[in-house]
């Protein structure tokens, strides 16, 4: 009797797990193989039949070629460019925001909007602020008579004005992880470093800071995942160039599978960012587990 | 200087730092606004105009002749509705397993579902791509929809939510003979309502902000969604940007309406901790 009840309760949950197991089976879980698969292959994208198997040749090709470090190192600068630039803005106006005032919701909402903004969209808008010849940014320096430059039609520019887009983009989510993490920091310690004399940056620098230690790392993490995976503005603001300075892993690797339609090496490049990017998904999991698991 | 006066002095400048901050923050959004009722030649003035001089509200109607916006919202909305309400229920019954029910291999079919957030989305696009041309789901709904029918962020969210549910609760049920799905339906789902709220804002926003699967996925006029429709609009010409940001400023609207709603929801999933960037 219990066992047929335990049996029909295993069979109820499966069904119930089914439609979300499936879904991560066909478009998740197998994918992840299938492309390790297409990796070793010489893929041909129109006629699948007449893909050749080549073993690791693709890998092979991957390092020997200029263009994979170039896009490494395009990657690199992305990332170190955006994200601690990005964390150490959102900590401070974070801390802004944690002494209440009137209108805070207000202040709060405008900082967070360009987060929700679609990138393809609000990246349109700082296309024509960035236009070297009519656009907005390059009056600002004409006006504090600094010389004017092409933004993301320069070749040296190009990656800082992504960059900036990017910053603007995703301070709004920082914030609020901030100012999640921010209050779960007891304000008695806080106080009771100010009754013993603390000045406000020595509260910040020994209460505030170690306590916030868990919540810098996971935005770190994310962050970097992020930058990472990021696609869109590349897409719409530079199309990896000028001369290949804003080709990132990820742009490399939509740029030869759907423009070049080179199937199989492509495959392997998203071999190399899958293990990168789990891999920093993984330390976030670990640090993240006590709070969210 | 007295303590009471530096608090004072310390207020003042956390507005003006704030104020400036948040201006300068919004300040693209509203300049598009700006630009979107502006004249052509006004629009590509140098130095460049902030505030329109005469409102020319034809531009939006131009946007939406010029490029078939209207259908590309209908797609863009379709598409958000479908993924939204499918991820509500696919993470609501798997959620429901894993917080009331007992069988074999839970642990482990758990840690399955976990690792699909380590795996990134630009390693199983090409495989994506290919499964979904071979099933001739290339310029349909399926395509557009049907990989994003799950989401193992959501299961853990509502999985956490079910667990703070007295578990007697579920035992009185089932006494009563009210079945499993009825529970789910008629009590657990009405109680996880906050959950529920969250992960519906959160899936919404992600899907109609989608760029790069749309974009490979539909070629035809009458299935591209709206981030990729704007791209036809004419870019080449200066004189034209008015009407590209009338565009812009049509496709930010769902967005930041959507914020303004359910900010709290959206603010509540993005600080549960476990966001698939």
């Amino acid at each position: 009797m219990t066992h047929r009840r335990t049996q029909t309760e295993a069979l109820h949950a499966y069904l119930y797990l089914s439609p979300s197991a499936l879904i991560f089976l066909a478009f998740t879980l197998l994918p992840a193989f299938y492309v390790l698969y297409i990796g070793l292959f010489n893929w041909n994208f129109l006629n699948t039949s007449m893909s050749k198997f080549i073993g690791f040749s693709n890998y092979a090709a991957l390092l020997k070629s200029h263009d994979f470090w170039h896009s490494l190192i395009a990657t690199f600068y992305f990332v170190l460019g955006s994200v601690p630039t990005g964390i150490f803005a959102a900590l401070f106006i974070a801390l802004l925001l944690m002494r209440p005032f009137r209108g805070l919701g207000l202040v709060r909402l405008m900082f967070f909007a360009p987060y929700v903004t679609p990138v393809v969209s609000t990246s349109i808008v700082w296309l024509w602020l960035f236009n070297p010849q009519f656009g907005l940014f390059n009056e600002i320096l004409h006006f504090l008579q600094l010389p004017q430059i092409g933004w993301v039609q320069s070749a040296r520019w190009a990656m800082p004005s992504v960059i900036l887009y990017t910053l603007w983009h995703t301070m709004g989510f920082n914030i609020i992880i901030f100012m999640a993490g921010l209050t779960t920091i007891p304000s008695e310690l806080g106080e009771a470093a100010r009754i013993d004399g603390a000045s406000a940056w020595q509260e910040f620098w020994h209460v505030t800071w170690p306590l916030l230690a868990p919540t810098t790392l996971f935005v770190t993490v994310i962050n970097t995942i992020g930058a990472l995976q990021a696609f869109t503005q590349f897409f719409t603001l530079t199309n990896g160039g000028p001369a290949g300075s804003t080709t990132t892993a990820s742009f490399l690797l939509f740029q030869q599978a759907f423009v070049f339609y080179h199937t199989g090496y492509a495959a392997a490049l998203a071999v190399f960012i899958f293990i990168i990017i789990a891999a920093l998904t993984l330390v976030q999991m670990r640090v993240s587990r006590s709070e969210a698991y | 200087m007295n303590a009471a006066s530096r608090t004072r002095a310390a207020k003042v400048v956390q507005y003006a730092l704030l104020t400036l901050g948040a201006l300068m923050i919004v300040f693209p959004i509203l300049y598009a606004l700006g630009l979107s009722l502006m004249s052509g030649g006004e629009a590509a003035a140098y130095p460049p105009h902030i505030i329109p001089q005469h409102f020319q509200l034809k531009n939006f109607v131009s946007a939406v002749s010029e490029a078939p916006l209207g259908r590309f919202m209908l797609n863009s909305f379709i598409v958000s509705v479908i993924v939204t309400l499918a991820q509500l229920v696919t993470a609501s019954l798997a959620a429901y397993a894993f917080a009331f029910m007992e069988f074999p291999f839970k642990k482990i079919i758990f840690l399955v579902f976990l690792s699909t957030m380590m795996i990134p989305g630009e390693s199983t696009l090409i495989p994506n791509y290919l499964t979904i041309r071979s099933w001739h789901w290339i310029n349909t709904y399926q395509g557009l929809t049907v990989p994003f029918m799950a989401t193992a962020f959501g299961t853990f969210l509502l999985r956490q939510f079910f667990l703070t549910l007295p578990h007697d609760l579920f035992d009185a049920a089932r006494i009563d003979g009210c079945g499993r799905l009825r529970f789910l339906w008629s009590i657990a789902l009405p109680m996880a309502r906050p959950a529920l709220g969250t992960l519906g804002v959160y899936a919404f926003i992600n899907t109609w902000n989608q760029y790069l699967w749309p974009l490979l996925i539909t070629n035809s006029t009458s299935m591209r969604t709206v981030q990729i429709g704007i791209g036809m609009l004419q870019f080449q010409d200066a004189t034209t940007w008015n009407v590209v940001m009338a565009g812009v400023v049509i496709i930010l609207l769902p967005s930041l309406l959507t914020l303004v709603l359910g900010q709290k929801q959206l603010v509540k999933g993005l600080t549960s901790g476990a966001v698939k960037g």
